[in-house]
């Protein structure tokens, strides 16, 4: 069977896309059941001083991640399938190539607010 | 050395002349030629020669008139070329000399050696003018010739060279003279002991009378010079220099020095020894083999040994059960000496208190078998490597130095070595454990590396060595154990009164020495203070003696500058239980004071070892066991009753930390056994309040130990949150109304005792109540124990003043609806009476809390129990007063909730106003990689 893979963009522009990759779940919060469209996930982060290291930012977790090239490159295909006359043809387009990702793999910081952070304290103090 | 071991044919010469005497004796007027062809060896003409020499002055000094038996002389060899020889070697003779004398008498070299030194001085001055006889012989009348003479001659001949003398024959005199001669040529003529011992031994006497002068020197110097600053330690002073000074158990220094002993074998091999009757018909057995060093040394160190434990072994004391095990250690040792040279045992464990004089008689021990002793005190060097390295540095090789005594390892506190690196047990092990792996084959040598690679350095454990320890039972020294090293103990205990005697003449002599002014009764109670440690004795009066004070009798203890904390072994603490019973008990009769002397005295010394249960577990099991005067069993009932309660205690509170009080009430019942240690039960454990209850009243006893800790989570549920009463979910409101309720029917309530904002003290208010009649307010403290932290839940204070505020209305309502005026009454004198309890109380607390540290509670109780320690008698007033304060603070304080309570609302909405979360999943993924198709993308 031959696959066609059709790469529009020319060889040095052809985009790369990074994965990110994350031990753990990203939910929705119960009020925003069914509504997933057009919200914000988080906040990625690129840190100057150091390279590799990204932070990301879901909900009030803060994740730290590195990047890491990945063994082999992968490609981001878009399928595209034509109804002509002899039949289905499908095709594959190049949409992007993957070189790298970027790894989270380590425990989430909590992220606390000034504000909150306050009333917490205040709040064990009661508590006792 | 072609001297040390006379050559079997002349020892068969020997025998065969003396023989031959003894027939001469008969008949002496025959001339007789000597019987065999004289030996043509340069080295052995000297000797003949030389006896030759001794006989005529031995004649000489016996009886002076010598003269009157003269023999002519046969020429046998050239007279010059004896002469001239004998003057060169004159110093060789001597040694020869020596040599015949020890072979000749053995018992006497034993016992004597400087007086054979002497003999052998002697031999060598005779020697001498000897010569200037021999070259006038005439006169003397002893001549090598036959001719010379002129009358009558008897033929002299050496016993052992056959060398032959003339001398002029008399008559009158001859029977006796050559009787004489004969007895006279037996006692000096052979020396069983080679030359090399002899002067070792001489060497070691003039050693120890060296050491002996200069230690009393330094004694006379240092008293003369006392007045000086810089002294040394009493205890290293008089320390012992000889075996026979050791203060250490007689019984143990002996078998300390059976052990050493039977290391010289392989030690010292052949050298030293001393040649018996056996080596002499071995020798003549083997007569054709020039050397039989095998058979030879181990004859001799059987011999040597079975004198020296016959003679020298004896026990004072205990003679039998000794006796009989070290006649078997013998047995098995003579055995064994014929195979290999080192003892069954190879490590020799010494234990005991300290101060005892254990590394003292390791040392002294050592010294004594001729070793050098290489003392590792492994408390210094703690790494398993150094410790190694030293160890068979010490054990493998010789020095080569001028002091080339072979070592003896003394390890010093083995014990405190194995902390960290094991060290010092591990490597001793494996050089035992290599040494007995070679022993049963060579097969098994590649088993284990670490034998192997002893066995390739082929030394594995040829030195003796000494581990001294404090604690035979250490867990460390287990293994040791389990190898059958040689284990002695110095215990003070076992020698008991004897060594404190010893003790005691020795500090009045060191006291003496010093001139230091103390009674004899002052010492002997010092000695007991300090349980016969020489070294604290001696070190407190040194320094009593700088401060210029004298020894007093009455306070010792509080002299004795310091006590080492004293960490027994478990074993010891359950003798100090039991045995030391009867002595304790007849002075408790004398002062009640001193049974909580000695209770004090266990209480430290079974909290400074820690194992509870070990303790506890082996009280019980030797307690029934004991024999004691109990006919009504009340004791015994007691006893186990106290058992029974440590354990009931035990089990349902579950704090080691109360349990040494209570091993030690038990403690008390087995030794006392009276009543009055009820008492003392109830007083001590009072520090933990919950005795007094316990004692008092059976009904609370119950409610303390069961029932409060429930009580407590109901009183105060974690659920309820310290929220202003309106904020209050519904079902919340319940709950509080429902512990209102409880903690009405309880008479309960929360009332502040200082002017702090502590809430902590529950109070029994209104005596209504049957059950709540006795229950005593502070509920806490019956939780509160030394070093735990409670788990139960602590209603905030803003819960807590709810609660008041609450229960304060339903009191009201209460007291108004039931007969109000009866319980106002009631509650005046109930909470002044509550309030002295609770100071009274607080006073315990107060050591209590002194002790622990407060940290481990919750904040605002351990404010209370610390406050709590200065003990107010007057706080009704104040606590009414801060009473008021209290309700306007609360009220304050309820206005700052509710913020925070706002913001907290506020921030849960913020959270809950994002709308993606991330959740984070533990550990890995469980995501499985498969092959996919490219088909089925495309389709």
């Amino acid at each position: 069977m031959e696959i066609r893979v059709k790469c529009r963009c020319g060889e040095e522009e052809c985009s790369e896309w990074a994965i990110v990759e994350l031990q753990g779940v990203v939910e929705t919060q119960a009020s925003f059941q069914g509504s997933i469209q057009n919200l914000e996930i988080g906040r990625l982060c690129h840190s100057d001083s150091s390279q590799g290291t990204y932070t990301f930012t879901v909900g009030y977790h803060e994740l730290a991640g590195s990047k890491v090239t990945l063994k082999k490159p992968l490609l981001v295909l878009k399928k595209l399938q034509f109804d002509e006359v002899s039949g289905k043809a499908t095709e594959l387009e190049v949409v992007g190539i993957i070189r790298t990702k970027i790894l989270f793999k380590t425990r989430p910081k909590p992220l606390i607010s000034g504000n909150n952070l306050s009333l917490s304290v205040l709040f064990l103090i009661g508590t006792n | 050395m072609e001297f040390d071991i006379p050559l079997p044919e002349e020892l068969e010469l020997l025998e065969a002349n003396s023989h031959f005497y003894e027939e001469e004796e008969d008949d002496y007027l025959n001339f007789e030629e000597p019987p065999y062809p004289y030996p043509i060896d340069g080295d052995e003409e000297k000797e003949e020669e030389r006896v030759a020499q001794k006989e005529p002055h031995v004649r000489q000094s016996e009886s002076s008139d010598i003269n009157g038996c003269k023999r002519p002389r046969s020429l046998i060899s050239d007279p010059m070329v004896n002469l001239d020889e004998v003057s060169p070697a004159s110093d060789k003779r001597s040694k020869i000399d020596a040599n015949r004398v020890e072979i000749e008498d053995e018992d006497w070299l034993r016992f004597s050696p400087v007086k054979e030194v002497v003999h052998v001085m002697e031999e060598e001055e005779v020697v001498i003018p000897q010569e200037t006889i021999l070259s006038s012989n005439l006169v003397i009348g002893i001549c090598r010739y036959a001719s010379e003479i002129d009358g009558e001659c008897v033929p002299i001949t050496a016993p052992d060279g056959g060398e032959r003398v003339y001398a002029k024959f008399c008559r009158a005199l001859g029977d006796e003279e050559v009787k004489k001669l004969d007895v006279n040529d037996k006692s000096h003529g052979l020396i069983k002991d080679p030359i090399s011992v002899l002067l070792q031994q001489s060497e070691k006497e003039a050693f120890n009378k060296v050491l002996q002068a200069s230690s009393e020197d330094q004694n006379e110097t240092i008293s003369a010079e006392a007045s000086v600053m810089h002294e040394k330690l009493w205890v290293d002073k008089y320390s012992p220099s000889s075996f026979t000074e050791l203060l250490s158990d007689e019984q143990t220094n002996r078998e300390v020095l059976l052990w050493l002993k039977q290391w010289d074998a392989s030690v010292f091999g052949s050298e030293i020894r001393s040649t018996t009757e056996e080596v002499l018909s071995a020798l003549k057995r083997h007569s054709t083999s020039s050397h039989h060093q095998k058979s030879d040394s181990a004859f001799t160190r059987k011999k040597q040994f079975n004198r020296w434990s016959k003679e020298s072994f004896r026990y004072p004391k205990n003679a039998d059960v000794s006796n009989t095990n070290t006649a078997d250690n013998n047995d098995l040792w003579n055995k064994k000496s014929k195979l290999t040279g080192p003892p069954e045992q190879k490590i020799l464990l010494l234990c005991g208190a300290p101060g005892l004089g254990k590394t003292t008689l390791a040392h002294i021990a050592a010294k004594h078998c001729g070793y050098r002793v290489v003392e590792i005190n492994a408390s210094d060097e703690r790494s398993a490597s150094a410790i190694e390295t030293r160890i068979l540095d010490v054990v493998q090789m010789n020095s080569v130095t001028a002091d080339s005594r072979p070592k003896c390892l003394v390890i010093d506190e083995i014990d405190g070595a194995l902390g960290d690196g094991k060290g010092a047990v591990d490597v001793i092990l494996k050089m035992v454990l290599a040494e007995r792996k070679h022993a049963t084959g060579k097969e098994n040598i590649e088993n284990v590396k670490t034998s192997s690679k002893k066995e390739r350095r082929t030394a594995p454990l040829s030195r003796p060595v000494i581990c001294i320890c404090n604690d035979l039972y250490a867990p460390a020294l287990r293994p040791l154990r389990q190898i059958g090293s040689y284990i002695c103990s110095t215990n003070g205990e076992s020698c008991g009164k004897q060594a404190e005697m010893c003790a005691n003449d020795r500090l009045k002599y060191i006291c003496y020495m010093e001139g230091m002014k103390a009674r004899s009764f002052a010492l002997s109670a010092l000695a007991e203070y300090t349980e016969c440690d020489i070294r604290s004795c001696l070190n407190t009066l040194q320094f009593l003696y700088k401060k210029k004070e004298t020894i007093n009798v009455i306070d010792i203890g509080s002299q004795v500058v310091g006590r080492k904390d004293m960490s027994k072994s478990l074993f010891d603490i359950w003798k100090e239980i039991f045995t030391t019973r009867k002595m304790k008990r007849e002075r408790s009769n004398d002062a009640s004071g001193s049974g909580a002397k000695n209770f004090d005295f266990l209480h430290t010394l079974v909290s400074s070892r820690g194992d509870y249960d070990l303790i506890f577990d082996g009280i019980h099991e030797n307690i029934l066991q004991l024999h004691y005067h109990d006919p009504v069993m009340d004791k015994t009932i007691s006893c186990l009753d106290c058992l029974g309660t440590s354990d009931l205690l035990h089990r349902y509170i579950m704090r080691t930390q109360q349990m040494p009080l209570y091993v030690l009430v038990n403690i008390k019942c087995t030794r006392c056994r009276t009543l009055l240690v009820e008492k003392q039960e109830s007083l001590r454990s009072w520090h933990h309040k919950i005795p007094p209850y316990i004692g008092r009243h059976l009904s609370i006893k119950s409610f303390v130990e069961d029932s409060i800790s429930p009580l407590l989570h109901i009183l105060s549920p974690p659920t309820l949150r310290p929220v202003a009463s309106h904020l209050l979910s519904d079902r919340q409101k319940d709950q509080l109304a429902g512990l209102v309720m409880l903690m009405c029917s309880y008479s309960l309530t929360y009332k502040n005792v200082k002017s702090d904002p502590v809430l902590s003290n529950l109070r029994d208010d209104a005596a209504s109540d049957a059950l709540v009649l006795a229950l005593d307010p502070h509920l806490f403290d019956f939780i509160n124990f030394k070093g735990h932290q409670f788990k139960h839940h602590v209603l905030a204070l803003a819960m807590k003043q709810v609660l008041v505020h609450e229960l304060h209305g339903d009191l009201d309502c209460m007291i108004l609806q039931a007969s109000g005026g009866r319980s106002g009454i009631l509650n005046k004198p109930e909470i002044k009476k509550i309030n002295q309890d609770l100071a009274r109380k607080r006073n315990a607390a107060a050591n209590e809390s002194q002790r622990n540290p407060i940290s481990s509670k919750p904040p605002l109780v351990s404010v209370g129990i610390a406050t709590t320690s200065k003990p107010n008698s007057s706080d009704v007033k104040k606590a009414s007063r801060t009473a008021l304060n209290f309700f306007d603070r609360f009220r304050k304080s309820r206005k700052d909730y509710e913020d925070p309570e706002d913001v907290q609302k506020r921030a849960t909405a913020k959270r809950d106003s994002r709308p993606l979360l991330f959740k984070f999943n533990e550990g890995f993924t469980n995501a499985v990689k498969r092959p996919v198709r490219m088909r089925e993308f495309l389709l």
